[in-house]
């Protein structure tokens, strides 16, 4: 078995990580990898599906180096795209989603669907008919376990299928959907880079809607390059998504962030960081943030700033209302989304039982849809459509929008470069280039904590929904071990459009961190004992 | 376009526009005979299908009637997972027509809801309409009889519905996605007919409007224009009384039977002392009666949200401007010029009659019509001469062979340089007719001078008087009696003989000349 290990050299060690997997590795065989993947997936329940064979359209295209999980909510062709729900339980699309096409063409080989929370909809990847994911990090504090018995942790969701893919090794990186945090929540409970774009980046063409107008397609991988490199070749104008960004807009925040880029190196060991204005966020550092967290996010701050960088405490008022905004805006959209699932034109139906009363078609339809949806997303349609009722829809959904609308102009006056989406921005020079904030409250809980129930899994999400309702890159790093042993993530949130400078930023602390924490880089990918796992299993 | 605003400024707007109470509209009263004190107010809600060739939001084809159930069907029409809409700007466009045409205010910024109710033929669950900010609103629209004018509330775009069949025998609903998706036009009228007539007028003048700026088929019997009809009835100087909408009327004739019978129901209650409850209701055609679908209590919570996905549609001045200059002239405007050209209002009405059954092109492509066709033949020409040629030769011709005008294989320069020829006198007029007939039979599309040469068709000139004398001779041998009777004095007889000259020319003579050349061989 540890033949295997030599077959996978891109397992390299975190020290790495930054190093183009593209020269890293070798081409390997993909039917045994994917029996490799399957072996690994066996402990974490990362994928749900895989290709019986690879067809791989563009074998020299300039992805083919790269192996890829797809969440299971964008659609393929090839494989069943449940959203991990009763209700597509069978369902195949009949179309690949435009990020899928645009990774095919580009050569890149995928490895198998991702699990992920009922239509995107929960914090920690337990809300699947394919039960619920496993975090595949092995705690240094663990090191005497073998992984395969390590401490049952969340993998953060609802893109936790697709984290924890990447943190296994299953992948160099995986596809996820970002609607208030799911790709960053699980990027950081896992030790890895997420990306979520700035809100039209990538195209929305099948992507299973949640809520339509904060739903991001993003990327999760092992390094900040890895996800620059999937996010580059997906991130394109699509005429299928009436929501994309036209290209005009698009050029129009890169020449807004251009000459700031400019100045920065992050391929240097030590880049000049001395035109940076980085922004900290007051409001993102609440009483229930972990002190650790604190600890890490601070020594982040001072690498920053030893390069150069300005800290510049910044204030978001509004950042109090966005969660409650948030859920109501989302559910709101969700409840209309998810009305399709009725069980008459495809998905699962459920018979009615004999003698069931069918004169009303409301019955038979609140069968189906009793049935085959989760609880929690049941939760979210009840609340959703409360809020549209023509009696709550002017305090609800009504004054979500206000909130939201503030939280956007909140980040615009914090902004230096302007937003490229304003026809009549505003200068602002006193303004800052990114905020950066950690990326959770916590680190990933334990799957059977009271963490998991309640209103937990909710507050998760309070760093991440600001920047979902205002639709701005952020990207999720790591950062170092809490006092659990467990990793942390920072984020680094952008203005609108500038996915690049968020991933220039992003890199320079993921270098800056694997300077620092060498040894315990190494134990975040605690290979050797994953591999003893497997044998142990086998 | 792709800024992504906050809708719900324009939102909070439109609601209190919604609840502000309707502007009672004052008109003389009209003493019906039939209801003697009462007044009926009526208004009409209209769902035209937009002839557009591809759905409101998706590529797929619109569908015709008679097509194979479930053919014209795209992965967004049936809601599947993971699609996005994509507006159609063809049918912005005809909507725009239909706006300009009703002297509607077409807004700059509209935006699209989605109304939700589950039902199988809706299979998103929600169907996308625009209730917070129309497209237009405003305007109205002159009766073609009487001197009403009725008011436009507003007109908005939005998706059919699939089509929903209960087959009794298997007990089971099938259904038709074909339609789904396809491109409606709300269009909403004040309260402003006071009797079915109106009414009907009302429908039959949109119907008119819509078929001539290609926006619709305007088919009721078809199901590509449906009424849904607010009656509401009080005494004379009293406040309107409660309304009851009767929805799906598929032709002009049951909704005036069914307005009538609403009214008489109305009026019933209210006489014997009870309230009318504001009932929405349908037709039974048989018993000629309507029927309680629902009453406002049991009215559905559409739960309205603004599509997260469809950016605004934001329309230009100068958009606006092309389509005022592209779009064809509204009946009215076209008759004023017709009659300034000359033409008698008779003329007129028969080139604008064959418009009118006209059938409406995809995407507004108008089929060929005959007022452009006179239009393109009238520039440098006699427009009386031209609509001679049309209404009685050409127009004549088609329908003897029940052909309809979109039959026409005659080109505008064939039907030009033949009237040119008959003016010049290179052709006589029969032979002209002649030659039109041979073009249509044959769907020739030679030049008629080519034909005429062909046929031997051309005029004998004045000077070539050997054919003609030989043709007089060869009548009045022919026709001895008649031609002693010539000699004898009576000169009404000429007329035949001069007929059968024209007979034995082929129409190739002259009969002015034919006349002067028999009469001097009878002197002889």
């Amino acid at each position: 078995m540890h033949r295997l290990a030599r077959v996978y050299p891109y397992r390299s060690r975190a020290g790495c990580r930054a190093r183009s997997f593209a020269t890293s590795h070798s081409r390997h065989s993909a039917i045994i990898h994917t029996e490799h993947a399957q072996s690994l997936n066996e402990s974490t329940n990362a994928l749900v599906s895989f290709p019986t064979k690879n067809h791989n359209p563009n074998p020299h295209g300039p992805l083919s180096n790269l192996t890829v999980a797809i969440k299971d909510n964008i659609c393929t062709i090839h494989l069943p795209t449940t959203c991990s729900s009763g209700m597509l339980r069978h369902f195949t699309s009949p179309f690949d989603a435009t990020a899928v096409e645009l990774l095919k063409a580009g050569g890149a080989s995928i490895i198998g669907k991702a699990n992920c929370d009922e239509f995107g909809m929960g914090s920690l990847n337990v809300n699947s008919i394919h039960g619920p994911v496993v975090n595949p990090y092995h705690s240094p504090n663990e090191k005497s376990i073998p992984w395969a018995e390590r401490e049952r942790r969340s993998a953060g969701g609802s893109s936790g299928g697709s984290a924890a893919a990447v943190a296994a090794g299953m992948c160099d990186a995986a596809l996820g959907t970002d609607t208030g945090g799911s790709i960053r929540l699980p990027a950081s409970y896992c030790g890895i880079t997420g990306l979520k774009p700035s809100y039209g980046l990538i195209s929305r063409w099948g992507v299973v809607s949640f809520a339509d107008s904060l739903d991001c397609v993003g990327v999760l991988g092992k390094s900040v390059d890895t996800v620059k490199t999937v996010f580059e070749s997906i991130s394109s104008y699509d005429p299928k998504d009436p929501t994309a960004a036209t290209p005009h807009t698009r050029e129009r925040a890169k020449a807004s962030a251009e000459s700031l880029l400019s100045t920065l190196d992050a391929d240097l060991s030590d880049p000049d960081l001395s035109s940076l204005r980085i922004g900290i966020p007051q409001e993102y550092f609440p009483s229930e943030l972990n002190t650790t967290i604190v600890t890490a996010v601070r020594k982040v701050l001072e690498r920053l700033s030893s390069l150069g960088a300005q800290l510049i405490p910044v204030s978001l008022p509004s950042t109090p209302y966005a969660l409650s905004a948030y859920y109501v805006i989302a559910s709101a959209e969700a409840s209309s989304n998810l009305a399709r699932y009725d069980g008459v034109q495809y998905g699962t139906r459920f018979p009615l039982l004999p003698g069931a009363d069918k004169s009303k078609p409301g019955n038979v339809y609140a069968h189906t849809r009793s049935a085959g949806f989760g609880a929690e997303v049941q939760k979210r349609i009840l609340l959703g459509t409360y809020a549209l009722t023509a009696d709550a829809f002017d305090n609800y959904f009504l004054q979500a929008q206000r909130v939201r609308q503030r939280i956007k102009t909140d980040f615009d006056s914090a902004f230096r470069i302007p937003n490229a989406q304003l026809s009549n921005p505003s200068p602002n020079p006193d303004g800052v280039d990114v905020i950066l904030h950690p990326s959770a409250i916590r680190t990933a809980p334990r799957l059977d904590s009271d963490a998991v129930s309640g209103l937990g899994p909710y507050l998760q999400d309070v760093m991440a929904v600001p920047a979902s309702l205002a639709g701005l890159p952020t990207v999720s790093v790591p950062a170092g071990l809490a006092a659990d042993g467990w990793p942390i993530g920072v984020s680094v949130v952008g203005q609108w459009g500038s996915d690049e400078l968020v991933m220039c930023i992003g890199k320079v602390i993921e270098r800056t961190s694997d300077e620092d924490d060498g040894p315990m880089a190494d134990a975040i990918f605690g290979f050797d004992d994953v591999i003893c796992g497997l044998d142990a299993a086998t | 376009m792709l800024v992504r605003r906050c809708p719900w400024r324009s939102i909070q707007l439109r609601l209190h526009q919604l609840w502000r109470p309707r502007q009672i509209h004052t008109r003389e009263a009209i003493h019906d005979k039939r209801w003697p004190g009462w007044q009926v107010i009526i208004g009409i809600e209209v769902h035209a299908q937009i002839k557009s060739r591809r759905k409101l939001f998706s590529e797929s084809f619109t569908s015709r009637p008679g097509e194979t159930p479930n053919t014209t069907v795209s992965a967004f029409d049936s809601a599947f997972p993971g699609t996005l809409p994509t507006l159609n700007p063809k049918c912005v466009e005809l909507a725009v027509r239909t706006a300009l045409a009703l002297n509607s205010k077409v807004h700059y910024h509209s935006a699209f809801d989605r109304k939700h109710y589950f039902y199988s033929d809706l299979p998103a669950g929600y169907q996308i309409t625009q209730r917070y900010s129309p497209l237009a609103s405003g305007g109205y629209i002159k009766l073609s009889k009487g001197d009403v004018s009725v008011g436009i509330t507003q007109i908005q775009l939005e998706q059919d519905t699939a089509k929903s069949t209960f087959d009794g025998l298997r007990r089971t609903s099938l259904i038709d996605l074909n339609r789904a998706g396809s491109g409606l036009m709300e269009i909403v009228s004040e309260p402003d007919m006071r009797s079915p007539e109106e009414a009907a007028h009302y429908v039959r003048t949109l119907q008119a409007v819509l078929r001539c700026v290609g926006s619709s088929d305007g088919n009721m019997e078809q199901g590509s224009f449906r009424c849904d009809v607010n009656v509401s009835v009080n005494k004379h100087g009293q406040p309107h009384g409660t309304r009851c909408e009767i929805k799906n009327l598929n032709s002009v004739k049951f909704m005036m039977i069914a307005i009538t019978s609403e009214v008489f129901r109305h009026i019933e209650l209210l006489e014997s002392g009870r309230s009318v409850p504001q009932d929405t209701r349908g037709f039974d055609e048989n018993k000629a009666e309507t029927f309680k679908l629902r009453s406002k209590a049991d009215s559905p919570d559409y739960r309205y949200m603004p599509d997260p996905n469809i950016p605004p549609l934001l329309i230009s001045e100068e958009y606006l401007e092309t389509i005022r200059k592209t779009m064809p002239d509204l009946p009215d405007a076209t008759l004023a010029r017709l009659l300034n050209l000359g033409l008698s209002e008779r003329d007129a009405d028969v080139l604008m009659a064959v418009d009118s059954g006209r059938e409406v092109g995809f995407d507004g492509e108008l089929g060929k019509d005959a007022v452009t066709y006179f239009d393109s033949l009238a520039q440098q020409r006699d427009p009386r001469v031209v609509v001679n040629w049309m209404t009685h030769e050409l127009i004549g011709q088609l329908t003897a062979r029940k052909e309809t005008f979109s039959d026409n294989p005659v080109s505008v320069e064939q039907l030009g340089e033949l009237i040119d020829m008959v003016q010049d006198s290179k052709i006589t007029g029969t032979s002209g007719k002649l030659l039109l007939k041979h073009i249509i039979a044959n769907r020739s599309s030679s030049a008629p001078s080519v034909l005429a040469q062909e046929l031997s068709l051309e005029a004998v000139s004045e000077d070539d008087n050997t054919s003609t004398r030989a043709w007089c001779v060869e009548a009045i041998e022919a026709l001895p009696d008649e031609a002693e009777a010539v000699r004898r004095g009576n000169l009404r007889v000429l007329n035949k003989l001069v007929g059968k000259v024209m007979q034995l020319s082929r129409g190739r003579a002259d009969a002015q000349n034919a006349r002067v050349v028999l009469e001097d061989v009878l002197r002889r």
